[in-house]
């Protein structure tokens, strides 16, 4: 019996564990893929391919590359990951990769049948982030020449740091695309062909619109501060506010944000009310206005809140008439607050979304007026209305 | 527990079996000093150490001392011994009564009188000389010891900055003088029992009585006694034949070198047993957490101590876990690593011929012979083993792509581990458990290193030293007593310091 006891516990060894083993020098580890369109309608697929050889700067043999890029075109995910291994001596290794790039065309064309071999495959990270590649091709990103070298690691880099920077990942897109009453959106970024130098250089470009996966349109960097700002997500933003009269301009950095959308709905029709509430420091003053003066204060406050206003207001009516998208969720507020009103509406949220009546109500609290009162080289004496 | 206690029996009735002793029909003295003298020499033919001192003139032998050369003190034996006799001799005195020569005439402390030819031959043995007379049917045994023996030095295994600087040495005496120099109690109880048939060892059992509970008192003797073994030469022999679960990795009786760990056991109620011709005194019960504390605990300031205690937790992990969850993670797991220290990994491994795992195991068991050699080489030639070590393998090895060096870091972290914990016997036991981990983690990867996590915890909750549960008191939680396991309180807050002979004495 007790011979029985050991051959049962035993099993726990024959019968179980970890099968998969892989030395780490057998895998190819991808950092980034990105999706392009062809133009006779396939897909191509590259991946971003790290060389650990030279991942740690060490004896300088050989180029100095960091990386390399396998491109395959294929109909579908599956047929293409196939191919994709097949160029690869090593075993493709995806928990790494960090982005996957959408280029535009790809974006325009639907995101239909593109992604769902990223949620199918359990070997794919839900975490990755995804972006929209404007302007060129998703490819060329994968490619480019960043002083930095790995272009997927630096741009989940500065995802990460900055708090004013639209990050998605696939699971936020399924989750904004799987809810009732809200439209996904993608960070987009831009290959920045301005500068002169050798070296290529990116940048964010705000967020890409998705309706029904297909891109609606694309936020520029002021509405991304009103996404940011209504959804909730905004850490760290910059406000500037033109004071009326011409009497100078003030820069506020917004650090403590939040909105709540206040919805109101009646037969057939919705109204809803954004408040937005933020705290941040003074970091620019050039009018004229004192700064130690309360009352003077408080017309600086009146004046970023109408700038802040403007900026929402411009981006509410951005989506709700130009893209007809609702990117920010006000049906999914309907969904939440009045699940039975939002079933008669659903189906006809779209002929109602750019009719609904939207407010912004504003609310800032300036902590710290900076280092210096008065504007740079004024004096008190010398202010003057 | 019953489990573990028929186990020992079992274990006791094999060893009588293999050391079952015919006992012989003991001869005894007659009042004859010739018959006396040639029953010693029979017993002792062939000893070339035994001297026979005759005192007396050519016609008759008057008396006779007998006694092994090298275990007395010849001066004292001269002085205390042979001078009375022989002043007797003069004064033409005859001894005819040894109890009356003794109460009178030797000025010696320690002696014994006895018919029995064995328990003189004993005697002798131990470093008594025997004083034989004519027409006395006793034989009168003198104890005179002389043997040399080392000097109390600070114990090599155990080294403290602060805190008692003596250690045990060979001799027992020496031993439990060191151990009631700190305990001027006659609560101090130590029993002596005699072992080993050929080394015939006396081995003490020493406990503070009213504070060591009876019950384990007993089972002490009650292990201790039986013991049949022809020779008893290190306490480690004693420590084997007691211990409760004879195929763990772990101790059950703590090992120690230090006379001040032995009392601050001993006030806490534990049982000491010395082993004469052995530096190492054993204490029982013992539990994990004596095997990862160290003596100096209590003789620096308290938060320091909690410090290193916790330093001691984190590292005795390392010392078992380290190159098992490198290889599982490295082999098994890798999305596990953040990406840029996979990158770094997957560099250094670039290359490398051998599979993380057998890496690992290489390098462990080059570090363990190389800790091995370092031990028995002697001090002069230890040193090349270190330049040999540490060049050739650390750095050479890695250059030459045999072994890539996150391995070598990891082999190193462990190996410091392993030196973190105080007490060497249970280092041992942590330092064999290392390599299941590592097959279970190279076949089975992180899950295998629950399974085996699983298994030293279930053995560990399981273990028993002398009744007392080896987790305890964390397994059983007693929250009180935590305040000595995961933090060191000041001793005043400290309840183990607290007396407890007048409240025992007060019950009586």
């Amino acid at each position: 019996m007790k011979r029985i006891k050991w051959l049962i516990l035993l099993q726990i060894f024959f019968l179980s564990g970890c099968w998969d083993r892989m030395e780490i020098n057998e895998l190819a580890l991808v950092t980034g893929t990105a999706i392009d369109l062809k133009k006779n309608g396939n897909l191509e697929v590259s991946l971003q391919v790290a060389l650990p050889s030279s991942a740690d700067g060490g004896h300088g043999e050989g180029k100095d590359g960091k990386f390399f890029v396998i491109s395959v075109e294929g109909k579908n995910g599956n047929e293409i990951h196939q191919k994709l291994q097949e160029k690869s001596t090593r075993k493709l290794f995806l928990s790494h990769r960090s982005v996957v790039y959408i280029s535009e065309t790809l974006a325009k064309e639907g995101l239909n049948g593109v992604l769902d071999i990223f949620i199918h495959d359990p070997r794919n990270r839900l975490k990755t982030y995804l972006i929209m590649v404007k302007g060129s091709e998703a490819k060329d990103i994968l490619q480019m020449d960043y002083p930095l070298k790995q272009v997927p690691i630096e741009t989940v880099k500065a995802l990460q740091i900055s708090g004013g920077e639209l990050a998605v990942t696939i699971r936020d897109f399924y989750i904004a695309l799987e809810s009732e009453g809200i439209q996904p959106v993608m960070s987009v970024i831009e290959v920045d062909n301005q500068s002169k130098s050798k070296n290529q250089l990116f940048n964010f470009m705000g967020a890409g619109v998705f309706k029904d996966l297909k891109l609606a349109g694309v936020l520029n960097e002021e509405d991304l501060l009103g996404f940011m700002w209504t959804t909730n997500k905004l850490n760290y933003g910059r406000v500037t506010a033109y004071l009326p009269d011409g009497r100078g301009e003030v820069g506020l950095i917004v650090t403590h944000a939040s909105s709540k959308i206040i919805t109101h709905t009646e037969q057939g029709s919705a109204k809803f009310k954004i408040m937005l509430s933020g705290q941040g420091g003074l970091v620019e003053n050039n009018s004229t206005l004192n700064v130690s003066d309360p009352e003077e204060m408080k017309q600086i406050k009146h004046a970023l809140e109408d700038a802040v206003k403007k900026q929402v207001q411009r981006f509410i009516a951005k989506i709700q008439k130009d893209y007809n998208t609702d990117s920010i969720g006000f049906g999914h507020e309907i969904y939440k607050k009045a699940p039975k009103q939002w079933e008669a509406m659903r189906n006809q949220w779209d002929e109602l979304f750019p009719k609904a009546e939207i407010g912004v109500e504003v609310k800032l609290r300036i902590n710290g007026s900076g280092m210096v009162n008065p504007t740079f080289g004024k004096y008190h004496g010398m202010v003057t209305e | 527990m019953r489990w573990s206690k028929r186990r020992t029996i079992r274990k006791l009735d094999y060893m009588r079996k293999l050391n079952r002793v015919e006992s012989e029909e003991t001869p005894t003295f007659t009042c004859d000093l010739g018959h006396n003298e040639d029953l010693l020499r029979k017993t002792f033919r062939n000893c070339a150490d035994v001297e026979y001192r005759k005192i007396g003139d050519d016609r008759s032998e008057h008396c006779l001392v007998v006694y092994i050369e090298n275990l007395i003190d010849k001066k004292m034996l001269d002085e205390h011994v042979i001078k009375p006799l022989l002043t007797s001799l003069v004064s033409n005195r005859e001894i005819h009564d040894v109890t009356e020569f003794m109460n009178k005439t030797l000025p010696v402390g320690s002696m014994n009188i006895s018919r029995d030819a064995a328990e003189t031959t004993g005697h002798i043995l131990e470093g008594y000389a025997a004083v034989l007379t004519q027409g006395s049917c006793k034989v009168l045994t003198v104890s005179l010891p002389g043997t040399s023996h080392r000097s109390i030095e600070e114990s090599s295994t155990e080294p403290v900055i602060r805190g008692a600087k003596d250690g045990f040495i060979e001799q027992l005496s020496t031993n439990l003088s060191l151990i009631r120099l700190r305990l001027k109690t006659p609560k101090l109880k130590i029993e002596y029992i005699t072992l080993g048939e050929h080394t015939r060892t006396r081995v003490a059992v020493l406990y503070l009585e009213g504070i060591a509970q009876d019950s384990l008192v007993d089972e002490v003797r009650r292990r201790v006694k039986p013991i049949q073994l022809n020779g008893v030469v290190d306490s480690e022999y004693i420590e084997e034949c007691i211990e409760d679960q004879p195929f763990s990795p772990f101790p059950q009786l703590q090992s120690t070198e230090r006379p001040d760990v032995v009392t601050a056991e001993l006030l806490e109620g534990r049982v000491a047993i010395l082993v004469d011709t052995s530096p190492f005194a054993l204490v029982a019960p013992m539990t994990l957490w004596s095997g990862l504390q160290a003596s100096e605990d209590y003789y620096i300031r308290w938060p320091i101590a909690t410090f290193v205690r916790w330093i001691r937790f984190l590292f005795v992990n390392f010392a078992i876990f380290a190159p098992s969850l490198y290889v599982a993670i490295t082999t098994f797991h890798q999305e596990m690593i953040p990406t840029n220290l996979v990158l770094s990994i997957a560099a250094a491994r670039e290359g490398v011929p051998f599979p993380a795992m057998i890496e690992a195991l290489l390098l462990e068991l080059t570090f363990e012979a190389l800790r091995e050699a370092g031990i028995r080489l002697p001090k002069t030639i230890g040193q090349a083993i270190s330049i040999v070590g540490g060049i050739v393998i650390g750095q050479a090895a890695v250059q030459a792509g045999f072994i890539s060096s996150p391995v070598v870091i990891i082999v190193s972290i462990t190996g410091i581990s392993s030196f973190v914990i105080p007490r060497y016997s249970f280092a041992n036991g942590i330092r064999l458990l290392r390599f299941p981990m590592l097959f279970l983690a190279g076949a089975l990867g992180l899950y295998g290193i629950v399974l085996g996590y699983l298994l030293i915890l279930l053995h560990l909750t399981s273990l028993r030293s002398f009744g007392m549960l080896y987790l305890s008191p964390i397994v059983p939680i007693k929250f009180t007593a935590l305040r000595d396991i995961l933090v060191r309180v000041p001793i005043w807050a400290n309840s183990r310091f607290k007396p407890k002979f007048h409240q025992e004495g007060a019950n009586e």
